[in-house]
């Protein structure tokens, strides 16, 4: 079994509420969200469309979009040099200067990540000039050398002009880019969905390959749960803007013990399995407007009850670091078990 | 040649084109057309002047340049090549001045006040519409975007009216009387102040009028453009990396955002050298407009031609300068071409 | 950005009664601007059409009321004959509206026809009504126009409006065929296509009606664009002055001087003002319609 926590904690997020505006009402997409990120892990975030999930990448480093703002909780940030502190009440100037540097996120397409007026070369060296890197040799350098790394040619990408590139090269351009600043957090927003197969593979070996070199905690959120299997030291759940379950990625795909996590895992079909029925989960996510009372997962839950109906469960411990929320996980987990014995 | 892709030589063969058409149509319409110009000039020298048919025919083939003893074919070649060489015709009415030096003499004129307002006009405008996009729903949005409308809807030679009724009539502010002509009178062109200011203070009104009328397009599409641009996800990552906001404005949204207002050149040049015609006579400004008004009213039909050519000529040769500019500021145009 | 399950807005109440008209006048009015436009184009059409039979048009020289100020009797005052201003602007409105409306028809089917068959025949014919349609719009417009009255007489209002809608349709065509493209890619129509049904029938009997909307805004601004040309050539004075028109009214006052004049300013302003707002009520309601049947541009939702 991996070290399940590798380092020191260098991210420490707690009761992170956000909502989003709309005419209906606020949605709460973030409801007291609580998370430790340590030095070096990769972190997986999993659930369905919906789940708050791109809301939290967003929302590590206050890139939520204007109709969006966070308002409750804190995100604390330890520097290599052990100073601390909250990126949410950080100022203009030093959010730019946490950006990028300190954790740098990838969206989920990079087809249009990139100015179409502007040189790759002018991007980075953008970037190196805002943080107040000026020394252009370097920095083109480095370029170099970063492209190499994610297996493009140098001389001919770094003078190029995006359009000229294709969709996959793009996306390890713009990998290349985040690590420019040899960030100790890289925060990745599905990174293989909008790619090919092949593609997905080229990207999925370099960000193991990069992530074991360069030691960076990644948090990377995908709704794919075979990624999160390949890469993640541990996974966290998240459901209706809650993460309710969290573990390291043995316990999560062996022994869940939250009922939707178990619902995630049985619904994607096994290769090679006998020929089994496709399960889903019934129902659909919640409304987010309001606040209602109970577990939020209950409407589709096989095992709720009238006590998920009206309490809201607890965090519980299930075993070292893998905490759930949900009062009938020891059903889930005997269950579990029961299945893999049949 | 790298200089010129495929997209630009395109480009400046379809304006070859048009100004070979405009000049052809010219050609044949004046001579085919039932009651073309030739014919009535020709009758009217007979009836009205006595002349007799010869003589009306010497007299009408030497003010046309028309040479009617030849098969209309030749007389096509002809023209284009007295076209080539500059020769495009003397005026009815002002006897021996040729209507190039017409010309000559009152395009610079248009050239100066069309130019600096439309220049003017796009700096101004691009950035009003940034300001719009990014304080939109603001009352500074609202206030402007309603100016904008407002000034696109009226005719502009309606505005010119409306500037000398207010500006100068009802409030005074400025001397319309001392403002006419482009140049006042004892000043000589050159490279001076002087001269410089001169010229700027009687162009004053016809820019106004231009740059009033125009700006609102420029406004209300580059908020448009500036707002789809502000979702792209390029600005997003931008922010993402660090970068300052003021680099973010400039290079990122506005470069990128201004790009599609290049074809808007087109129809605002084109806007802009209609309304001449009047907003030239009214303001008493002698460029093209005012002539080619002057020559419609008197129906010098060899100025009438002349300078309509020179109109088309110098509006494509503006549009393929737009063309140029625009493929090299834009990488996506200029590079596909080259393969 | 993240996604979020988001339920389908119950929006307006729509219930399956709702009456069509009663649901384009809601849609008009979340625009504001638009529907107070909208409404002024219906104030001012019935103004020009009905106007002329209550009031009367008055035709004698009064010569001691000589631009005379605004009161109960002339709410714009008199003109340069004493004649009160207001029911010129009543009288002066119809054949302007008329011949813009009758270019706008012109230039309109000019264009659909075009760009239909343009976009619909593709290849060849494409490129070159394309083509066309580019050098039309290069070569300027109104100085084209402005020689070309001067070359031929115009004796009546229907060849001025033949020959600006002869050079109003390229705008539109290109508009026109953009809307078709996306409409003939669209399965109904490869599925009547597949039927064997005639190029004909697929243009006039299915695009042409899922197009109506459009074809009422290409409409309303090819009329805005008609009257600019038509009180452009007026002010030119190249077409002949039957009728005391607004067009005509600026021309007058320009022609007699009196723009210089302190106390002629209504009788200038009437016209241009009934001009300019015309224009702008045009514009606006075409936006607005723009947003009627485009639901994805409108702001707020």
């Amino acid at each position: 079994m991996p070290a399940i926590s590798k380092g020191k904690v260098i991210l420490s997020v707690r009761d992170l509420e956000a909502e989003y505006t709309s005419r209906r009402g606020a949605v709460r997409a973030l409801r007291r969200v609580s998370l430790d990120l340590h030095q070096g892990e990769v972190l997986a975030l999993i659930g369905e469309s919906g789940c708050g999930k791109s809301t939290l990448g967003f929302a590590l480093t206050r890139l939520l979009p204007s109709s969006a703002r966070v308002v409750g909780g804190s995100i604390i940030y330890r520097q290599a040099n052990g100073t601390e502190y909250d990126v949410l009440k950080l100022q203009p100037e030093s959010l730019r200067a946490f950006r990028w540097k300190e954790s740098a996120m990838m969206l989920q397409s990079a087809l249009n990540a990139f100015s179409p007026v502007r040189r790759i070369c002018d991007h980075f060296l953008d970037t190196a000039r805002a943080h107040g890197w000026n020394d252009r040799a370097a920095v083109l350098q480095k370029t170099a050398d970063l492209l190499g790394l994610v297996q493009l040619d140098a001389g001919r990408v770094s003078g190029a002009y995006p359009h000229e590139l294709s969709g996959g090269m793009r996306q390890r351009v713009l990998l290349a880019l985040a690590l420019l600043l040899e960030p100790r957090i890289l925060i990745l927003d599905e990174p293989t969905t909008a790619l090919d197969i092949l593609t997905q593979r080229t990207i999925i070996d370099l960000l193991r390959n990069l992530q074991r070199t360069l030691g960076f905690a990644m948090i990377f959120i995908s709704h794919d749960l075979s990624i999160a299997a390949e890469l993640a030291d541990r996974v966290a759940t998240m459901y209706a803007g809650r993460i309710v379950e969290i573990a390291d990625v043995y316990d999560s795909f062996y022994r869940p013990a939250h009922p939707y996590t178990h619902g995630l895992i049985r619904a994607v079909p096994r290769l090679g399995g006998n020929d089994q029925e496709l399960v889903s989960i019934p129902g659909s996510p919640p409304d987010l407007v309001g606040r209602a009372a109970g577990c939020s997962f209950h409407p589709r839950c096989p095992m709720a009850t009238d006590r998920c109906r009206k309490e809201d469960p607890p965090t519980t411990a299930v075993g070292a670091s893998h905490l759930v929320e949900c009062f009938h996980w020891e059903r889930v987990t005997s269950a579990v078990d029961f299945a893999e014995e049949g | 040649m790298q200089f010129l892709s495929s997209f630009l030589v395109r480009r400046i063969l379809r304006s070859l084109f048009i100004v070979w058409l405009v000049t052809t149509a010219t050609f044949f319409l004046v001579r085919l057309m039932p009651a073309n110009p030739v014919d009535v000039y020709i009758n009217q020298l007979i009836s009205q002047y006595g002349m007799s048919k010869d003589e009306a025919y010497n007299l009408a083939a030497s003010l046309f340049s028309i040479d009617f003893n030849q098969p209309l074919l030749v007389q096509y070649g002809n023209y284009m090549v007295n076209l080539l060489k500059g020769d495009l015709g003397n005026s009815l009415l002002s006897k021996g001045t040729t209507v190039l030096s017409i010309i000559a003499k009152f395009l610079p004129w248009t050239l100066f006040s069309v130019g600096l307002s439309l220049l003017l006009s796009f700096v101004l405008g691009t950035l009003l519409g940034m300001v719009m996009a990014y304080k939109r729903e603001s009352w500074l949005d609202h206030a402007l975007s309603a100016f904008a409308s407002l000034m696109t809807s009226i005719p502009n030679y309606l505005v010119a009216i409306l500037f000398i009724v207010f500006l100068g009539v009802q409030w005074q502010l400025v001397d319309i009387q001392a403002m006419r002509g482009s140049l006042s009178p004892g000043i000589q062109p050159s490279f001076t102040w002087a001269f410089f200011s001169d010229a700027l203070y009687h162009a004053a009104m016809p820019i106004l009028t231009y740059l009033v009328t125009t700006i609102g397009r420029w406004m209300l599409t580059m908020k448009s453009t500036t707002l789809a641009t502000l979702g792209e996800d390029y600005v997003t990552v931008a922010r993402a990396r660090g970068l300052p906001d003021w680099q973010i404005t400039l290079s990122y949204v506005g470069r990128n955002a201004m790009l599609p207002l290049f074809t808007l050149l087109t129809i605002s040049l084109g806007f802009v050298v209609g309304g001449s015609l009047l907003i030239e006579s009214y303001f008493v400004y002698q460029g093209i407009g005012f002539t080619l008004g002057e020559a419609i009213a008197r129906r010098d039909y060899p100025v009438m031609q002349g300078v309509f050519l020179m109109i088309t000529v110098a509006v494509v040769v503006a549009n393929l300068l737009a063309d140029l500019l625009y493929s090299k500021l834009d990488p996506r145009i200029r590079i596909a071409e080259e393969g | 950005m993240a996604q979020l399950a988001r339920k389908d807005e119950p929006g307006q109440a729509e219930t399956p009664q709702s009456n069509g008209a009663i649901r384009f006048l809601r849609l008009m009015r979340r625009n504001r601007v638009g529907f107070v436009g909208f409404l002024f184009v219906i104030a001012v059409l019935l103004l020009v059409l009905v106007g002329p039979l209550v009031v009367e048009l008055d035709t004698k020289t009064h010569v001691d009321r000589i631009y005379a100020a605004p009161s109960w009797e002339h709410p714009f005052g008199t003109d340069h004959q004493g004649r009160d201003v207001w029911a010129q602007i009543v009288h002066g409105g119809r054949e302007i509206i008329f011949v813009a409306a009758l270019t706008a028809v012109i230039a309109t089917s000019i264009a659909i026809t075009l760009g239909s068959l343009s976009a619909f025949v593709g290849g060849k014919v494409d490129a070159l009504l394309l083509g066309a349609a580019d050098v039309v719009l290069t070569i300027p417009q109104f100085p084209l126009l402005a020689v070309l009255a001067g070359f031929i007489k115009l004796s009546n209002t229907t060849s001025i409006a033949i020959i600006l809608g002869l050079l109003d349709w390229p705008v539109l065509l290109r508009a026109v065929r953009s809307q078709v493209l996306s409409i003939r890619e669209r399965e109904y129509v490869q599925a009547v296509q597949s039927l064997g049904l005639g190029t004909g029938h697929i243009i006039f009997r299915e695009i042409l009606p899922n197009m109506l909307s459009y074809i009422t805004i290409t409409f309303i601004l090819g009329m805005t664009g008609a009257m600019y040309a038509q009180v452009g050539l007026i002010l030119l004075g190249l077409v002949p002055m039957s009728t005391n028109n607004w067009g005509v009214m600026i021309y007058l006052a320009w022609v007699r001087g009196a723009i210089f004049f302190k106390d002629s300013i209504l009788y200038i302003l009437a016209p241009i003002g009934a001009i300019a707002l015309f224009q702008l009520a045009l514009v606006s309601t075409a936006r607005s319609l723009e947003e009627v049947f485009n639901p994805r541009l409108r702001v707020g939702e």
